[in-house]
C-alpha cells in the first residue's frame, strides 16, 4: 500500500509532475540538438539542483534522461546527425526514409516504439528490482568488487573499440577516484604534496569536463555543417504497422533491458546490438536495411528506451550504475545524503517507487511531446552552433564552479575537458572513466573489507571466490570477457569452426 | 558506407569510440606514449603510499589500478606503433585545428579572469569573443545574442537555482536589492 502511494507521489504533487514534464520536454530537445547530450545535461544539472530537495531534483533528471534518449532520433532522421549517441543506429534507416519524403512516418514510428520500449524497461524494473535487492543482501564485499570490475570491463568489450583502451580508461577513473586523503587511514594518495589535492578531485568536475567541454570542443570541427529542411506529414503510425513489428519490438526491448541492466553499458550500446539483431532475424524486410527499413528504426528505438528502465536496476539495488547517466544519478543521491544499494530499497522503498512513478510519467510525456510540436522543433534544432557551443562552455564553467564555489574545480573541469577531447579523438571510451571514478570508493572499501575478513590471506580470499556460486559466476564472467578479446579466443573459435565444418 | 566511417572517427560515444581500427591517427602514438609515461609515474607514486606493507593498505588499490594502467597503456603503445599513419589526416587539420587552440586559450583566460573580474563581465567578454569568432554575423547581432543569453543564464541560475558566482566588479547584490525594493514599493 505504501509503495502504491509512493508510486503515485509524482501524480499527486503538481510541482513534481510539472518538473518531470519540463524535464522530458527539455530532454527531447537536448537529445535532439547535436552537441548536447543527456549525460552532459544531467552532469551539469546535478550541480545546479543540489540545493533542492531530492524529489524535485530526481524528477527533473529522470525527465531529461527519458526525453533525451528519445530525442536523438529526430535529428538522426531529419539531418542524418544522431543528436545523441543512442541514436547512431537510428540514422542508418531513418535518414533514407526522410529522403524519400517519409520523415513523418519515421518520427511517428520511433516515438511510439520508444514509448513501448520505455514501458517494457520500466515494467521489468518494477518487477525485478525488489527481487534483485533481496538477492543483493547476500552479496559479499568481494562480489561488489567483482561486479565493479565487470562493469568497467563490459563497456570496453561490448563497444566497437579496443578493450585495452577501455581498460585503461576504467583504471584511470579508479585512480582519479582515489586521489586525496584515504577515508580509512587518512594517508595521502596521489596528492604530490600539493595541499589542494588533499580534498580529492570533484567527480562533478570530471564529468562536466569529459562530457561537456570535450564534446563542445569536438563540435568546433563541424561548425559549418548545413541543415537540411524536411517536410513532415502524417506522424501517427497505423495500427497495422505497429502490430506487424510487435514481435521484433518485444525482442529488441528485451535486449535493451538486459544491456541496460548490465553494469556500465547503456542505451547507445543497446541500440547498436538491437540493430544487429534486427538485421539477423528479419528475413524479408520491405526495404533493405540501410535504405529505409522500418525494422531498422524499431529495433534501436525500442532498445535504447528499454535500457533506461534496465539501467536503474543495478543502480537502485546494488548502487552500481547501469550506464553513465545512472552513474551521475548515484552521485546526485549521494549529494542528497542517500546511499544507493540494497539498504536503500529496504530503508526507503518510497524512493524506489517514486522513481518508477516518475519514469512512467516521463514516458507518457515523451509520447506526447514526440507526436506534437514538430514545427517548433525544427526551429530550435536549427539554432546556430556558433551560439550553442559558447553557451555549452559557459554552462559547463558555471556548473563546475557551483558545486563547491571553488575555482579549482573549474580548472579541473577544463583539464579533464582537454584530456577527454584527445581521448575521444584517439578512441578511448569516456564511460569507463566516469564509472571508475564513481566506483572507486566502492571498489577500494570492498576490497579492503574482503581481504581483512580473510585475515590478509590471498589464498583464503581466492578460496572464498571459488566456493561461493555467486562469486564464482562473477569471476568467470570477468575472466571470459577478458579472454574473449585476446587472440587465443579467436584462434580457438576458428579451430572449433573448422572442426564443425568437417 | 566509407563516408560514414570517416564521419564517426571523432568518437561520438562509447559504442563507437574514435580513431580507425587499422590506421593510426596523427599524434596517436605520442598520446599513447604520454599515457604510458604518466602511468609509470603514477605507479611509482602509488608504491610510495604504503609499499608492499599489507594487502589491505591504502596503497593496495592504487597500486593495482596503476599496474593495470601501465600494462594496458603498454599494449596500446605496441599495437599503435604497428599501424600505419592515416595519410589523409594532419594534426592541424583533423586533431587540433586552430579554432580549438583559440578556444582553449579563451577558456583559460576565462578561468584566470573569473575571480578578479567577476562572472558577468568575464562571461560577456567570453560570449562576445567566441560568438564573433564562430559566426560571420555583424557586431550588433553578436552583442544582442550575447547580452540576451547571458541575461537568461544569470536570471535562471541566480534566481531559480540560487547559484552564487564570483561577483567581482559588478555590484550584483545591490542591483538585486534595488529591483526588490522597486517591485516592493510598486506593489505597496
Amino acid at each position: 500500500m505504501d509503495s502504491l502511494l509512493a508510486f503515485f507521489t509524482v501524480f499527486t504533487q503538481p510541482n513534481l509532475l510539472l518538473l518531470v514534464g519540463i524535464g522530458t520536454f527539455a530532454g527531447v530537445y537536448i537529445g535532439a540538438i547535436p552537441g548536447l547530450s543527456v549525460t552532459m545535461a544531467v552532469s551539469i544539472l546535478i550541480s545546479f539542483t543540489f540545493s533542492w530537495d531530492v524529489y524535485p531534483a530526481i524528477s527533473l533528471m529522470i525527465g531529461i534522461y527519458m526525453g533525451g534518449v528519445y530525442g536523438g532520433a529526430r535529428t538522426a532522421i531529419l539531418l542524418n546527425i544522431p543528436g545523441a549517441p543512442s541514436a547512431i543506429a537510428t540514422a542508418m534507416d531513418g535518414y533514407p526514409l526522410a529522403q524519400r519524403g517519409e520523415a513523418g512516418t519515421a518520427i511517428g514510428i520511433t516515438t511510439v516504439m520508444s514509448f513501448f520500449g520505455g514501458f517494457i524497461g520500466i515494467a521489468v524494473l518494477a518487477v525485478a528490482a525488489p527481487f534483485v535487492s533481496d538477492f543483493a543482501l547476500k552479496f559479499q564485499p568481494r562480489d561488489y568488487m567483482l561486479l565493479a570490475v565487470l562493469g568497467i570491463l563490459l563497456v570496453g568489450s561490448l563497444s566497437t573499440g579496443s578493450l585495452a583502451k577501455g581498460i585503461f580508461a576504467g583504471a584511470f577513473g579508479i585512480a582519479v577516484g582515489t586521489v586525496g586523503m584515504d577515508p580509512l587511514t587518512f594517508t595521502e594518495r596521489f596528492t604530490f604534496d600539493i595541499p589542494l589535492m588533499r580534498s580529492g578531485i570533484s567527480f562533478i568536475a570530471v564529468m562536466i569536463g569529459m562530457f561537456g567541454v570535450s564534446e563542445a570542443l569536438l563540435q568546433l570541427h563541424h561548425i559549418g555543417l548545413p541543415a537540411i529542411r524536411q517536410k513532415i506529414t502524417r506522424i501517427v503510425p497505423s495500427w497495422g504497422t505497429l502490430r506487424k513489428h510487435l514481435p521484433l519490438s518485444l525482442q529488441t526491448s528485451a535486449i535493451g533491458v538486459m544491456i541496460g541492466a548490465l553494469p556500465g553499458t547503456g542505451g547507445d550500446i543497446a541500440a547498436l546490438m538491437a540493430y544487429d539483431h534486427a538485421k539477423r532475424v528479419t528475413k524479408n524486410p520491405e526495404r533493405p536495411f540501410g535504405k529505409g527499413a522500418i525494422e531498422g528504426l524499431v529495433a534501436p528505438e525500442t532498445a535504447n528506451n528499454a535500457a533506461v528502465g534496465g539501467a536503474f536496476i543495478p543502480m537502485m539495488t546494488l548502487g552500481i550504475p547501469g550506464d553513465a547517466v545512472t552513474a551521475i544519478m548515484i552521485g546526485a543521491l549521494f549529494i542528497h545524503g542517500l546511499n544507493p544499494g540494497p539498504m536503500l530499497m529496504i530503508d526507503k522503498p518510497d524512493m524506489f517507487w517514486f522513481i518508477v512513478g516518475a519514469l512512467v510519467m516521463a514516458n507518457f510525456f515523451m509520447l506526447l511531446f514526440g507526436l506534437t510540436g514538430i514545427r517548433l522543433f525544427v526551429k530550435i534544432v536549427e539554432m546556430p552552433r556558433a551560439v550553442l557551443i559558447p553557451l555549452i562552455l559557459l554552462l559547463s564553467i558555471v556548473g563546475a564552479y557551483a558545486v563547491n564555489n571553488s575555482i579549482t574545480d573549474v580548472y579541473w573541469m577544463l583539464g579533464f575537458g582537454f584530456f577527454g577531447y584527445f581521448m575521444r579523438h584517439y578512441g578511448y571510451p569516456l564511460g569507463p572513466v566516469i564509472l571508475g571514478v564513481i566506483l572507486s570508493r566502492l571498489l577500494d572499501d570492498n576490497w579492503r573489507r574482503a581481504i581483512i575478513s580473510e585475515r590478509e590471506d590471498l589464498g583464503r580470499f581466492s578460496w572464498g571466490i571459488l566456493s561461493s556460486p555467486l562469486s564464482l559466476t562473477l569471476f568467470v564472467a570477468v575472466v571470459l570477457i577478458f579472454v574473449s578479446q585476446t587472440p587465443v579466443w579467436s584462434r580457438a573459435k576458428s579451430v572449433l569452426g573448422r572442426r564443425q565444418g568437417q | 558506407m566509407q563516408d560514414q566511417d570517416y564521419d564517426n572517427h571523432d568518437g561520438t560515444s562509447d559504442a563507437t569510440p574514435g580513431g580507425y581500427p587499422d590506421r593510426r591517427r596523427p599524434g596517436e602514438l605520442a598520446f599513447a606514449g604520454v599515457l604510458l609515461a604518466a602511468s609509470l609515474y603514477l605507479l611509482y607514486s602509488a608504491y610510495g603510499i604504503a609499499g608492499f606493507e599489507a594487502l589491505s593498505s591504502p596503497g593496495a588499490v592504487p597500486m593495482a589500478t596503476t599496474v593495470v594502467m601501465v600494462i594496458s597503456a603498454l599494449v596500446v603503445v605496441v599495437r599503435t606503433a604497428r599501424l600505419h599513419t592515416f595519410a589523409k589526416e594532419t594534426i592541424s587539420g583533423s586533431i587540433l585545428p586552430r579554432i580549438v587552440i583559440i578556444f582553449t586559450g579563451l577558456l583559460i583566460a576565462y578561468g584566470v579572469l573569473l575571480k578578479p573580474l567577476g562572472f558577468l563581465p568575464t562571461s560577456a567578454l567570453f560570449l562576445v569573443a567566441s560568438i564573433r569568432l564562430l559566426s560571420d554575423r555583424s557586431w550588433g547581432f553578436v552583442f544582442a545574442v550575447s547580452a540576451g543569453s547571458l541575461l537568461c543564464i544569470w536570471l535562471i541560475f541566480r534566481i531559480v537555482f540560487t547559484v552564487l558566482m564570483p561577483v567581482g566588479i559588478v555590484p550584483e547584490a545591490e542591483i538585486i536589492q534595488f529591483f526588490r525594493a522597486f517591485v516592493h514599493n510598486g506593489a505597496a
